[in-house]
Parts: C-alpha cells; structure tokens; sequence
C-alpha cells in the first residue's frame, strides 16, 4: 500500500495530458450530447397534453417548459423529462393552463370571415373546431383567436361542434358558450334558417341551455312586377306553400287578362301571418295600374305605379290596405298615366270589343256585384270611354237561357246598370250610358253547353 | 451511473484516459523522480475531493456540470489505468529479479 502512495504521487504528471485530453472531449461532445438529449425529451413528451413545450438542454441540465391541461398532466410530463436515460437535472418550468371562469368560447361569422375565440380546453380540441368551422363554411375564411384553458363544462365540444354547424346557416351574427348557457344573435342566411337553428337547439348536449336565441330571419319579399311593354307579370320572392302559391297564380292569372304570368315564386317558411289575405288583394290593385310594382317585404306593403285615370288613381289610394288585417303597413305611391289621345266612335267601339274579347266583366254568381277580379278590365273599359268624349254608349246585359226569363232579363238590366256606375264613379257622365238588359234573348252562343252558356253571361259595349 | 448514456459521444477519450493512465502507472513504479508529494499532493488531493463533493451535489449548472462530471470521469479512469499500469509493472519487476 505504502508502495502505491509512493507511485501515485508521479501520476500528477500525466494529469497534465489528461487536462489536454478532457479539453478535447469537452469540445467535440457537449454539443452532441446535448442534441442527443434534447431529441429524447422532446420524444417522451411528443404524445403528453401540454401546450408551448419547449425543451432547451445546457450540458446534462434540461430546462423544461410547458403549460399542462391538469395537475397530473404537469408531474407525468416532468417524470418522463427526468427520466430520460442521461438527464441529469430538469428546470421545471412546466405550469398549469389557467382556468377560465367563465369559460367562455365564441364564433362570430360576418361578410368574409368567421372569427373563433374565447377559450378551448386542449389544442386537439381546438384544431377539431376550426377544422368543422372550415367544413360547415366552404369557402369562408376562419380565423382563430382561440386560447386554451381550463375550466370547460363537461361536453364543451360536442355544444361548440353544434354550435358551429349553426354558424353556417347564419349570414351574420355572434354565437357564445358562456360556461354551460348558450347564447345567439345575428340574421340567418336564409328564410328558414332561423327556424332550422332552433330546432338544432334541442339537440344541445345535457347540462347545455340556451340562454339567449336573438336569431332574426331575413325579411319575407314577394314582389309582383306589372310591365306592360311585355305585357308580363312577374311575380318573384316567396310564397309560404303550395296552396297559396297555387291559389295567388290563379288570382293573377284572373286579374291580369291582358299579360302573361311569369311565376318565379320560391316556397319558403318564415311568412307573416295573413300573408295571402293581403298579397291577393294588393295583387288586385296591382292589376288596376297600367304599370307597376308591390313589394311586400314581412308586413310592408309598397305599392307604386300608374293609374289609368284620375278617379282610379284616388280609388286604389284610399282602397289600399283597408282589408287588411292589423300589424300590416302599406304605401301606395299611385301616380295617373297620361292620357292617350282621343278616338272618333268607330275606334272606341273596336277598343271596347278588344277588351271584351280579352276578358268578360264578372259578377257575384246570381247578383249583380261586380267580380273584384274585374276592375283591371273595367278600368281600361273607363280608359276607353274616356277617349270618346262624343260617343254614347249603350251597355248591354246578357244572361244564359238558364232559370225564368223575367228574372234572367232583371239580372241583366242590374248587371249593365253596375257596369254603368263604375264608368260614372269613374268620371263619365251618366247621361252617356244607357244600361239595358236583354236577358237570353240575344245568345250569342248555343246553351246546351257550360261553355257556350259562360259566352252567353256577357256584358256587351256598343257605341251609338 | 447515468453518464453511460451519453457515452458513446466521448468513449473514445475515456478509453485515451484509461491508457494514459496505465503507461503512467507503468512508467511510475521505476522512474526516480521526485514525484508531487507532501503539501502540494494533499492540496490537490483536496480539489479532487472538492470536485467530487460538487459533482455529487450536482451544485454546478449546465455545461460546467456537464464538463466536471466528464473530467471526473476521464479522471477516475485514469486513476484506475495507472492502479493496474503500476501493479502490473510492479508484478513484472518482482519477477524478473532473481531472490536475493
């Protein structure tokens, strides 16, 4: 042993080169060493829940930092760190996420964008919401604002998923989770939408309540356009369903004689209530313009246009929107066309067979009440007799041979007479008409036929 | 010990460390020399002793940690190389001289 004292004290010497020798090692390893550890950290971490990792390595010494979802989220993370073969000390710079109270998450959609923001409570979690916000848009640009923390209601993704679902069906508006309570504000794209987002409201996860759904629904426009260059009726917008949609073509169809329908009605839900007890008889006014439009937008009626005389001009005025039922606002911009040049008697009477041909003056069946269905064409038959100021005209009521001929003849002569009062109110002088009937004396068509019959009802115009 | 992992970036020098040792153990046992002894042998028998209590108490951060760990290391081998160098050559000498 003595003897091992006495060599060791001249091994100093070699230290001399060992120094040498660790230089060497210490320049050619540190940093390898380091990478080699900092790969391995980085891998026991890669699949732990953390958000901001970040893993520097001095030596043998890890700094360690990351935000972890749950306590014992942060002490496995900094277990796998510290055990990683090599390490020598970690710098725990690891803390939790912090907890948001309220947890509050939110998705505001507007013209070109849909912003999320708020809070997520993982970044899986939130990668999944902008990856559905980017499928339910198409095309929309998606901007995330979000943050992580803690503190989400159990089942937060499965009420952010809906939730972004609905955003699609808005046009613009702001949707937020706040803890467990749902709120909804904006306009939906379509008529419709409001209605379908509520309805998806029902599917919220449990322990979800919506606290506000503010959700407004586009306004309902039904537009009908009288253009009598084309000689068209246009009628766009929407109708609540197939019967009224049906029921408001057949109505046009009756009214508007002269021009043809173009239907480009769209079924929608969303209408106002009433909407075809006020659409049919501003249809009505409508058809006693010469041009025009109705813009009905909910329960806004507008009605603009050109009358054909003076007196109807006062009467679509003051008849405008007095059936119509309370809560409905109505406009009537009527202005009067400017009158057409006189005719000599001959082109009156063939202007007066024009229209008679076109249409037929109806009535209430078995009375002599002018059909509302009637007053575009009597109207035009007071436009007409207002270009003949010298002719006097004698308006004749027909019957089919149906029923007693005395009653037939009385029905008649009333039929003509009523015909005779509109064109008075219209402005004509009364000393101008001679209402007559003929009862079926005159058919001009056989009556063995619901056809010929329907000729024979006629009110007939015939200048003198 | 935990440095084995990281070993094979420096097993090289570990082993030059080794080797110097045992030629400096060989050579120790028949050069006449005067060696470092007395107080300035103790003096740096007391900084190994400093540095391995440092070491141990992993009181040094980062590369400096890293690095005196490593020439501990390298030291220690070094150590053993002229133990085994200086035994051996010792062994070698007692044989080849005849009994007095």
């Amino acid at each position: 042993m003595h003897e091992l004292f006495r060599w060791s004290s001249k091994w100093w010497l070699g230290a001399i080169v060992l120094v040498v020798f660790w230089a060497f090692a210490t320049w050619t390893s540190t940093e390898p060493v380091e990478s080699d550890l900092a790969a391995r950290a980085n891998a026991a971490i890669r699949d732990a829940l953390l958000d901001k990792k970040r893993v520097a390595v001095a030596g043998r010494d890890v700094s360690f930092s990351a935000e972890a979802f749950s306590p014992d989220g942060r002490r496995s993370a900094l277990a796998a760190v510290e055990g990683v073969p090599g390490v020598r000390l970690v710098n725990d710079g690891t803390r939790l996420v912090p907890e948001a109270k309220p947890f509050v998450w939110s998705a505001e959609r507007d013209v070109v964008r849909v912003t999320l923001s708020g809070s997520a409570p993982l970044p899986q979690v939130r990668g999944r919401l902008i990856a559905a916000a980017k499928a339910s848009l198409g095309n929309v640009e998606v901007a995330d604002q979000m943050g992580l923390a803690r503190g989400a209601p159990p089942r937060f993704d499965a009420a952010a998923l809906l939730m972004l679902d609905q955003i699609g069906k808005l046009k613009d508006g702001k949707i937020t989770i706040s803890d467990d309570k749902v709120s909804l504000s904006g306009m939906a794209r379509e008529l419709g939408g409001r209605e379908a987002i509520a309805a998806s409201l029902k599917n919220l996860p449990e322990g979800f309540s919506v606290a506000a759904n503010d959700i407004k629904a586009p306004p309902y426009v039904f537009q009908a356009y009288k253009d009598p260059v084309a000689s068209t009726l246009t009628l766009t917008g929407n109708v609540p369903d197939k019967a009224v949609h049906a029921a408001l073509v057949a109505s046009a169809g009756r009214r508007f004689f002269g021009e043809k329908v173009v239907d480009n009605l769209k079924e929608s839900i969303g209408a106002p209530a009433n909407f075809a007890a006020v659409v049919v008889p501003a249809l009505g006014a409508l058809s006693r313009l010469s041009t025009g439009t109705l813009v009905v937008t909910d329960r806004e009626v507008k009605l603009s246009g050109d009358a054909l005389y003076d007196a109807a001009a006062a009467q679509i005025r003051a008849g405008l929107g007095r059936d119509f039922p309370q809560g409905w606002q109505y406009k009537a911009e009527i202005a009067v066309k400017p009158p057409s040049g006189p005719v000599d008697n001959s082109v009156c009477q063939q202007l007066f067979a024009d229209l008679l041909t076109k249409a037929r003056i109806r009535f209430e069946s078995g009375k002599a009440d002018l059909s509302p269905d009637s007053l575009g064409l009597l109207d035009r038959l007071t436009e007409t007799a207002l270009r003949c100021p010298t002719a006097n005209i004698e308006i004749a009521g027909h019957t089919d041979a149906d029923g007693d001929a005395a009653q037939n003849q009385a029905l008649s002569q009333r039929r003509a007479q009523a015909v005779a009062d509109y064109l008075v109110r219209g402005g004509l002088p009364a000393n101008r008409f001679t209402a007559v009937g003929y009862g079926s004396s005159q058919p001009i068509a056989g009556n063995d036929t619901e056809e010929g019959k329907a000729q024979n009802r006629r009110i007939d115009f015939v200048v003198k | 010990m935990i440095m084995v992992h990281v070993a094979q970036f420096f097993w090289g020098w570990l082993l030059a460390s080794l080797l110097l040792g045992f030629a400096m153990g060989w050579i120790s046992v028949v050069q006449r020399g005067e060696g470092v002894a007395g107080a300035w042998g103790r003096a740096l028998w007391a900084l190994v002793v400093v540095l391995v209590a440092l070491a141990l108490s992993r009181a040094v951060p980062g590369r400096p940690g890293y690095w005196l760990d490593l020439g501990l290391v390298m030291f220690g081998l070094y150590l053993a190389g002229c133990t085994v160098g200086a035994y051996l050559r010792a062994w070698v000498v007692a044989r080849s001289t005849p009994p007095a």
